[in-house]
């Protein structure tokens, strides 16, 4: 488990963002604090996903992908030539919007990363599938049929599959991209219990266009608009003292 | 596909379903196997009268000259596409050019390279004047036709010639076309948990695409065996080089294939890149 660190795990200094001729993000700062969730608001299409793909680097595969500026995890330039990129993305690790379980059993999706990172043998990944899954709030519901299709299981279901299977490689950083953007109220009150669980031992990232889904759940918040980051700070100030008229008009919902 | 998504009592059920079909198929094969057996030379006439004949050493003949080479080309095109697909990059110039050049080749029917290997064989070995006598008469142990060195590395030259243009490019388009059907998804949900490109290839995106992979290698063999088909037809005895007729044909299909490759390059991958 992380050690508590006094600075901010992930900072961003100055960042810019082209597809193409295509500016996605204009000159973002901030920093993000361990063990907090971090929401990013906005309306569609304004660079939230981007962003956050920036963090794990993701967007390295997507073709006239263009970067500029810092930043910077636990103090060290992630994009700095020559650094290990697998091993920043087991540091750093994702759920989508859209649940993508493997085809494979419930077992052996969960088991994946454990896999990855080197552990084979099977008391030990008995271990660790049983701990992602209770820590995920999956075990009572799944234990019967663990080595079944995943298939099988609500939407709701698979996508905090996905979460236990995110937790097995122990990552600092947690980014949620929209998780509950194809759930029903009843898993999105699940998925975000799970996510004041976890805030205890991760750090979260948490994308989102409901704005009352994260003026429930974040500590602090950041408002993106047009690819520019118009106002960052804690979501008690956001959502009740914008500073900015635009922030105001958004978590009212006048705008977007 | 569907394979790597079943639980183990299902793909019982399933391999025992495909053992049935596996056994009628195969009695029907016997039962095939002995009637042509029995056809002899019946139907099929060799050119001279050869000691042996019937179906079996021409089958074994096509097939010892056929699948060694055409297993070796199918490999070389499978692993050249994982090249083209994984490492090179959408935008790089040598991808795009080697894409149209194969997507030109893909288009050409096998005909017309069947009559490319009949060329290399009429030109390198002379092969037209022995065509009354054809080298099946020398019979090895094996059952299966000697054939004189001359003519060996005459139609090592015209095979490979064939399946550099004919078997490979079909290799690589559907194995192109395989690796891509792999949804980016899952490619993604596997690299966020830390794997490599190459653990994500192996785990993730191949056992997806090999059932279409392997089905674009038995297209590109049994694309190297119409040709072979083709050239048993213009094997006609006693014929001496190449026929008019089949050089008009040739420079028509040419044309008519030149055309359509062009379209299908201009038209398909435009609409396939915004769909």
């Amino acid at each position: 488990m992380q050690t508590k660190k006094k600075g901010p795990i992930l900072s961003i200094h100055n960042l810019n963002v082209w597809y193409g001729d295509n500016q996605i993000l204009d000159s973002l700062s901030f920093e993000v604090q361990p063990r907090q969730i971090t929401a990013l608001i906005g309306p569609a299409n304004c660079g939230k996903s981007t962003l956050v793909r920036c963090f794990n680097r993701l967007n390295d595969f997507t073709p006239n992908f263009r970067f500029n500026g810092e930043i910077l995890f636990n103090g060290k330039d992630m994009y700095k030539k020559k650094t290990d990129v697998t091993a920043i993305r087991k540091k750093i690790g994702m759920v989508f919007r859209k649940p993508e379980p493997f085809r494979c059993s419930i077992y052996e999706n969960v088991a994946y990363g454990a896999r990855i990172a080197g552990i084979n043998q099977a008391s030990q990944l008995d271990a660790v599938v049983q701990k992602s899954l209770q820590r995920s709030g999956l075990w009572d519901e799944v234990e019967p049929i663990l080595h079944g299709n995943p298939e099988q299981l609500s939407i709701g279901q698979q996508q905090r599959l996905c979460i236990a299977r995110a937790l097995t490689v122990e990552p600092e950083i947690l980014i949620f991209d929209e998780p509950c953007g194809e759930l029903d109220p009843i898993e999105t009150v699940k998925i975000e219990n799970l996510m004041r669980d976890l805030r205890n031992d991760f750090t979260l990232i948490f994308v989102t266009n409901k704005r009352r889904q994260a003026a429930r759940v974040s500590d602090s918040a950041g408002f993106l608009y047009c690819g520019e980051l118009i106002e960052f700070g804690s979501t008690e100030k956001i959502f009740t003292n914008p500073q900015d008229t635009r922030t105001e008009q958004y978590v009212t919902g006048r705008l977007g | 596909m569907a394979i790597f998504s079943m639980t183990r009592p299902e793909l019982r059920k399933k391999i025992a379903l495909q053992g049935i079909a596996f056994i009628i198929v195969g009695a029907a094969f016997i039962f095939l196997w002995n009637t042509l057996k029995k056809t002899q030379a019946a139907n099929i006439q060799t050119p001279s009268s050869s000691r042996i004949s019937g179906t079996l050493p021409s089958l074994l003949s096509d097939l010892n000259l056929i699948l060694p080479i055409s297993l070796l080309a199918v490999l070389f095109g499978v692993a050249f596409a994982f090249y083209l697909e994984e490492w090179l990059p959408t935008t790089s110039k040598v991808r795009s050019f080697i894409e149209s050049q194969v997507a030109f080749f893909v288009e050409i029917p096998s005909l017309l390279y069947g009559l490319l290997a009949i060329t290399v064989l009429f030109s390198y070995a002379d092969v037209s004047k022995e065509i009354g006598t054809p080298p099946i008469q020398n019979i090895n142990e094996a059952g299966l036709a000697a054939i004189p060195l001359q003519h060996n590395i005459a139609m090592f030259y015209a095979e490979t010639l064939v399946f550099i243009f004919m078997v490979i490019p079909v290799a690589i388009k559907t194995t192109q076309e395989a690796l891509r059907s792999v949804a980016t998804p899952i490619r993604e949900s596997a690299y966020v948990l830390g794997a490599n490109h190459w653990q994500v290839l192996a785990n993730r995106v191949v056992p997806l695409a090999l059932p279409r992979i392997l089905a674009g290698g038995c297209r590109a063999i049994s694309r190297s065996l119409a040709v072979a088909a083709l050239l048993i037809g213009v094997h006609i005895p006693g014929t001496r080089g190449i026929p008019d007729r089949f050089m008009l044909f040739l420079g028509g299909a040419l044309l008519l294939s030149t055309i359509s490759s062009f379209l299908i390059e201009i038209y398909v991958p435009a609409t396939a890149r915004h769909g």
